[in-house]
């Protein structure tokens, strides 16, 4: 019996939030039953991803592997649930059932009306589960079908409010998204073309035979795969769609999107650059240069864009854009502190991130005022919120005890490692600016007067995930133990593949 | 020079997948009707499942399919063609998507140009 569950769990993880996801439609007129669903799918969920990464921990990073339908690997699909699998999917699981608390009998007013509100769900666990696909899948072309189910859910999320401006952003974020698309998919191409395989660990060893023979097609790939996931994941000349299409989403949609979504393509992209190409090839092309420049240049460009906002969501989108840059900063520092703190940076992100929206969104429904000096005085009315919107702060700027500060200290240690200097400085630089953005928010809720208008204080579901959250941000600060040490894992197998 | 044209004549798909994926990137790029951008998504998508098409094309190779007493010995590769399949029906989804968007749009806005949309919406906004 436990070995069933043990041999199924990475297929497991991908299927049950899909699954949820298509039949919850058919109770879309009874809101308390489908919210009751989906808060059951993720813990269900929830409790696949722990176990999963309790097994892989316990088996010193040696991952599951399941070949879908029965069929063995060249020929059939393949997942492989390792370390950075069960990482990642335990991050998305639990986000996303935080999430889904905050927006229990809060989102009816926010998308329209109850049926809506059930399409919404759908497209949450649709994008949950392309998600955890993209963590444990081992073949290029299912990465393909995986990158455009959670693409088109999210464009789903982001027009989800009736709302012109709302149509306009998912528009321009399906355009360019597709674009993306299109470019993985010439990319996944190239590949196929030149090894026969679709599976990464053999198209990764014939490449490894066969890439002298063609380096023109090589190149092409790669940069295929660098602008295609680059527009997705919104590096900064490609970012365009993300601050339109971050703050015109609803709350809870802004804290996956921003939270987990830009994650997945992230991940996909480290996942092609050092389980298929390699960092031999990675080297060979200068691949690790394109990578520290374009991530330090979205550091400094998604910080300094952040400051000129004076919407606080939109601010909050031109920070995913500066800690994006961060994360692909770290993958390309060859080593094994770097990476890890890539990914342990990645993960913190995802739930400060998401914090920062969730709360960002109580307060602005609250008051009804997107502007940053429209939250005078908040502070003192919603404690809890702000409180929460404080620690997450704190944690994005990377104050030690918080869980930004392990993954900005890994990534020092990294860069110094692979003796760069001017990273390591942009590093730093890109926290005073996050302090410089983020702390006018918190002295404008706490220190400025309170008018006399009435707020509505959140309910106590919203209260719980907010709570949950921060002290999420916190704990993974204190004691980051199993979840530093399955980034450290990871780190260590994406270096000793080849 | 010789060889050079010689290559081109003899993989002639991939230059039509190139230059479909060339003409479908600039109408993306440079015009402002949004149909016009779907349509250039659209072909840079042909582009692309044209390319993979054609990686699985062997020339005199016959259809896949194994007969009893057939004396082909040659067949073409039928897994890319059941790749783009799946990209057919991702693309047919995304347009289906895109073209409910722009009916939102024109119904809100009353064009489908992007131009026109943006300076109505900076006019709303001064307003």
């Amino acid at each position: 019996m436990m070995t069933v569950i043990t041999d199924n769990l990475p297929v497991f993880v991908v299927i049950a939030p899909l699954f949820v996801a298509f039949i919850l439609p058919t109770f879309a007129r009874r809101l308390r039953l489908v919210e009751g669903l989906v808060i059951i799918a993720n813990t269900l969920w929830i409790a696949g991803a722990a176990y999963l990464a309790s097994i892989v921990l316990s088996q010193n990073g040696i991952p599951i592997t399941y070949a879908l339908g029965g069929w063995q690997a060249p020929w059939g699909i393949e997942l492989k649930a390792g370390s950075l699998g069960a990482l990642f999917i335990l991050i998305i699981a639990g986000v996303s059932l935080m999430v889904s608390f905050f927006a229990r009998n809060n989102l009816t007013e926010e998308v329209g009306s109850y049926e809506r509100v059930a399409r919404f769900y759908v497209l949450i666990l649709l994008l949950g589960g392309a998600l955890a696909g993209m963590a444990v899948t081992n073949d290029l072309f299912n990465v393909y079908v995986l990158v455009e189910i959670a693409t088109l859910s999210c464009c789903g999320m982001v027009s989800a409010r009736k709302h012109a401006r709302a149509a306009e952003a998912a528009f321009t974020y399906l355009i360019l998204a597709t674009l993306g698309s299109i470019l993985v998919m010439g990319g996944i191409g190239f590949i196929y073309i030149i090894t026969g395989h679709l599976n990464m660990a053999f198209a990764s060893q014939e490449l490894g035979r066969v890439w002298q023979n063609s380096p023109h097609v090589v190149w092409m790939a790669f940069s295929f795969f660098l602008v295609g996931f680059g527009v997705k994941a919104a590096v900064f000349p490609l970012h365009v769609w993300l601050p339109d299409a971050h703050s015109t989403a609803p709350a809870p949609a802004s804290a996956i999107l921003s939270g987990l979504a830009v994650k997945g393509y992230l991940i996909c992209l480290l996942k092609i650059l050092y389980n298929v190409f390699g960092q031999t090839l990675m080297q060979q092309y200068a691949v690790q240069r394109i990578l520290v420049i374009v991530g330090t240049l979205t550091i400094m460009a998604g910080s300094i864009l952040a400051l000129t906002q004076d919407e606080l969501k939109r601010r909050l989108a031109f920070s995913t854009v500066a800690q994006v840059g961060y994360i692909f900063f770290g993958f390309s520092l060859i080593n094994t502190k770097g990476l890890s703190g890539a990914l342990f940076y990645l993960v913190s992100h995802a739930v400060i991130k998401s914090t920062l929206f969730l709360a960002a969104g109580a307060m602005i429904s609250a008051t009804g005022e997107g502007k940053i000096s429209g939250l005078a005085g908040i502070g003192r009315k919603m404690p809890i919120t702000v409180a929460a919107f404080t620690v997450a702060s704190l944690g994005l700027i990377g104050i030690p005890l918080f869980s930004g500060f392990i993954g900005k200290w890994y990534l020092l240690l990294g860069s110094m490692e692979a003796g760069s200097v001017i990273p390591a400085v942009v590093i730093i630089a890109g926290s005073v600016l996050c302090a410089a953005y983020l702390l006018p928010v918190i002295r404008v809720a706490y220190f400025e007067p309170t008018p006399e208008v009435d707020v509505k204080d959140p309910g106590l579901s919203q209260k719980v995930a907010l709570i949950v959250l921060a002290a999420a941000v916190v704990i993974l600060g204190i004691l980051p133990g199993p979840f530093m040490e399955l980034a450290n894992m990871a780190a260590t197998e994406l270096l000793v593949l080849k | 020079m010789k060889i050079l044209l010689e290559k081109l004549i003899i993989n002639y798909p991939y230059f039509a997948a190139v230059i479909l994926f060339i003409i479908g990137a600039l109408t993306v790029l440079t015009r402002s009707n949004l149909f016009k951008k779907l349509i250039g998504i659209n072909i840079m998508e042909s582009g692309i499942f044209l390319m993979f098409v054609a990686a699985g094309n062997i020339r005199g190779g016959a259809v896949p399919i194994l007969e009893e007493g057939s004396s082909r010995s040659v067949y073409i590769n039928p897994l890319p063609s059941a790749l783009m399949l799946t990209g057919i029906v991702v693309s047919v989804s995304v347009t289906a998507f895109a073209l409910a968007l722009i009916l939102r749009l024109y119904k809100e806005y009353g064009t489908t140009d992007a131009r026109r949309i943006a300076e109505i919406r900076s006019g709303v906004l001064k307003k």
